[in-house]
């Protein structure tokens, strides 16, 4: 895929898009909201013909120490094949344990353990889907004490040793990096750059936790000044590559998903100019 | 053949019969569409604040009262059913 | 140190309102304490399956307002966590909770509400499978299509309730007309149904009930007619059948039947 700018496609959205079928450079869904038998599907698979698409998992919990469930992956495995989208997605967070799923990207220790696990599970992954993954860097709220590796490293390894890509979120980066008191830019340092396959950009809240501040990120805002920047700091150093708004919680009209969406899409045709004339 | 046998061949010989558009369909209350469709996301609720009660909403239930359309809903013994 | 499948282990107890001492230890506490972050994710966590069940039972959280339901969904998640990570399909056993759910006892037609919430979020989250259509059995003899085994669409669901839940429903609906329902006019049994686009639902009489139960149970056609002619009420088989085949709640399982039926012929 071309490194144009998108727009993440959530259901109040979809009869309008599906209608007008707005420019944008690509559409991307949240896997677990296709794999029932409802009509939402049948909608996407319409879009095809006019939008190319990006399969975000949000439920494969990639860090489970249980392992894959075979269930989820062989639904996930049947939209993938349906849907042929030209990237796919899931996080490094674990979100199952004792078979209860918590409907939430829980955070890993970052371990020889832990990247034994998740390797494995990508491993398989991409195995099922006969095809490369993008695994993103997740928002956290918390570090481990016995954590051995930063999360750039541990991204690292996963990639040289299960051979998947990276979807580098840079609003994540930000929270995390707020939260757990990180320096963004060493964290950018720190990363294998030809892994990455697409960036995600979103809105975050802050919220007060103890009196002190903490980095919710709950996309419900437009992309912070301090993202943006981050952003071009990112573009700067590893180059530009298919971009993604994210917009999920006081969704706004379509058109403001769009605004933003632009302004990285400005960003990245900057960047690309830029290069071009270095080059 | 039975009689249950005849009034279903008639029943059926009629039924088919009939136009689609002679078939009515009642009351049909619609409720869904596409944009019922996504419950899962990757973002993080809001209101996920730490916060710092440790007993949360031990007692909520018990304080709060429905308050929605119930009010529409009337008569009846609560024993009903 | 803690392992990977004991920390897992312990950040579900977490969610679930446990005290986990070594799980606190191994987080990194600051300004803001290990307990405190650990919250963070326990909070998301019921906060967005409370979420999740607000959108698949929304009539029950109009009638009760948004604070009653986050309450009682609360209680229900720590209970009963999801067993697959689709949220379009969970929430199966909330029915059940609330109606045993001591708040909501001033509410007793809250429950088969959910029921139908269910059943209408069941329904759209079907498949649109091939249903059964006048023209599969115009060319059989009437007598083969009294023996053909029926069985209803999937998603297609028969509720019954003591309560008159669709016109409950109906006042329950955003921007519905400001009417009130009287409990007094009875129980009401209703057909839900995945179509095209959508779910929706039809009332049923007595009888088109009890043929309909006969189809759920996997009756031919004439035994599913003959328990319609029992009701006593008045039973309109030609009319009943031309209706449910025009609902398309009648799934086209036999098509391999009539196949191998109409090679014997």
């Amino acid at each position: 895929m071309r490194a144009v700018a998108g727009i993440g496609l959530r259901s109040p959205h979809i009869a309008e898009v599906a209608h007008d079928r707005p420019a944008t450079g690509f559409l991307e869904i949240h896997a677990e909201n296709y794999l029932t038998g409802s009509p939402a599907l049948r909608t996407i698979e319409r879009l095809r013909g006019d939008y190319e698409f990006s399969l975000h998992a949000v439920g494969l919990s990639l860090g489970s120490v249980e392992g894959l469930d075979d269930t989820h992956l062989e639904r996930v495995a049947a939209l993938a094949e349906r849907l042929a989208p030209a990237l796919i997605s899931d996080h490094l967070a674990w979100s199952v344990s004792g078979g209860r799923y918590f409907n939430d990207l829980l955070p890993l220790p970052y371990t020889e353990e832990a990247l034994d696990v998740v390797v494995g599970n990508v491993l398989k992954l991409q195995d099922r889907l006969k095809r490369q993954v993008l695994v993103e860097n997740p928002s956290c709220y918390l570090g481990f004490a016995h954590s051995t590796l930063s999360e750039p490293a541990f991204l690292g390894e996963l990639v040289r040793r299960s051979g998947c890509g990276l979807l580098l979120d840079v609003n994540n980066i930000v929270v995390t990096a707020h939260n757990l008191r990180l320096d963004p830019a060493a964290w950018l340092a720190d990363l294998p750059a030809s892994a990455i396959g697409e960036y995600h950009l979103a809105g975050h809240a802050v919220n007060d936790a103890d009196g002190e501040p903490i980095l919710i990120d709950d996309h419900g805002s437009r992309v912070s000044e301090g993202v943006w920047s981050l952003f071009d700091a990112v573009l700067e150093r590893h180059g530009p590559r298919p971009t993604l708004l994210e917009w999920d919680t006081d969704i706004p009209a379509l058109g403001v998903l769009f605004e933003e969406a632009a302004r990285a899409g400005h960003a990245l045709k900057v960047r690309a100019a830029t290069d071009a004339r270095a080059a | 053949m039975n009689t249950t046998r005849i009034a279903i061949a008639s029943a059926l010989a009629a039924a088919l019969a009939l136009p689609a558009t002679v078939q009515a369909q009642g009351n049909m209350e619609k409720c869904y569409g596409v944009a019922k469709a996504g419950k899962n996301d990757c973002q993080t609720a809001k209101s996920s604040c730490a916060g710092t009660s440790k007993t949360d909403h031990q007692n909520d239930a018990w304080i709060s009262v429905p308050k929605g359309t119930c009010d529409k809903i009337v008569g009846g013994k609560l024993t009903a059913g | 140190m803690l392992a990977l499948r004991d920390l897992q282990a312990a950040l579900a107890g977490i969610v679930r309102g446990e005290d986990q001492p070594r799980l606190e230890a191994a987080v990194i506490g600051d300004a803001i304490t290990a307990a405190a972050r650990l919250r963070i994710y326990r909070h998301h966590i019921e906060q967005s399956l409370t979420t999740a069940l607000a959108a698949t039972f929304s009539t029950v959280q109009a009638i009760v307002g948004e604070d009653f339901f986050r309450a009682m969904a609360r209680r229900y998640v720590a209970g009963d966590l999801p067993c697959q990570p689709v949220l379009a399909e969970y929430g199966a056993g909330f029915p059940a909770f609330i109606a045993g759910y001591e708040p909501a006892t001033s509410l007793p037609y809250l429950a088969d509400v959910a029921r139908l919430d269910w059943a209408l979020n069941f329904a759209f989250h079907s498949p649109a499978a091939n249903h059964l259509t006048p023209a599969d059995l115009s060319s059989l003899p009437a007598e083969r299509v009294a023996e053909l085994p029926l069985a209803l669409a999937p998603g297609t669901a028969v509720l019954r309730s003591s309560y008159p839940i669709d016109r409950i429903w109906r006042v329950s609906q955003p921007g519905a007309a400001d009417e009130t329902v009287d409990l007094g006019v009875g129980g009401v049994s209703l057909l839900v149904l995945r179509r095209e686009d959508d779910a929706a639902f039809v009332g049923l009489s007595e009888a088109e009930e009890a043929f309909l139960s006969a189809v759920e149970r996997g009756e031919t056609l004439e035994g599913a007619a003959e328990v319609g002619f029992q009701t006593g009420g008045a039973f309109d088989l030609s009319t009943t059948f031309a209706r449910l085949l025009a609902l398309k709640a009648i799934a086209a399982t036999q098509h391999h039947f009539v196949e191998r039926v109409e090679k014997a012929l």
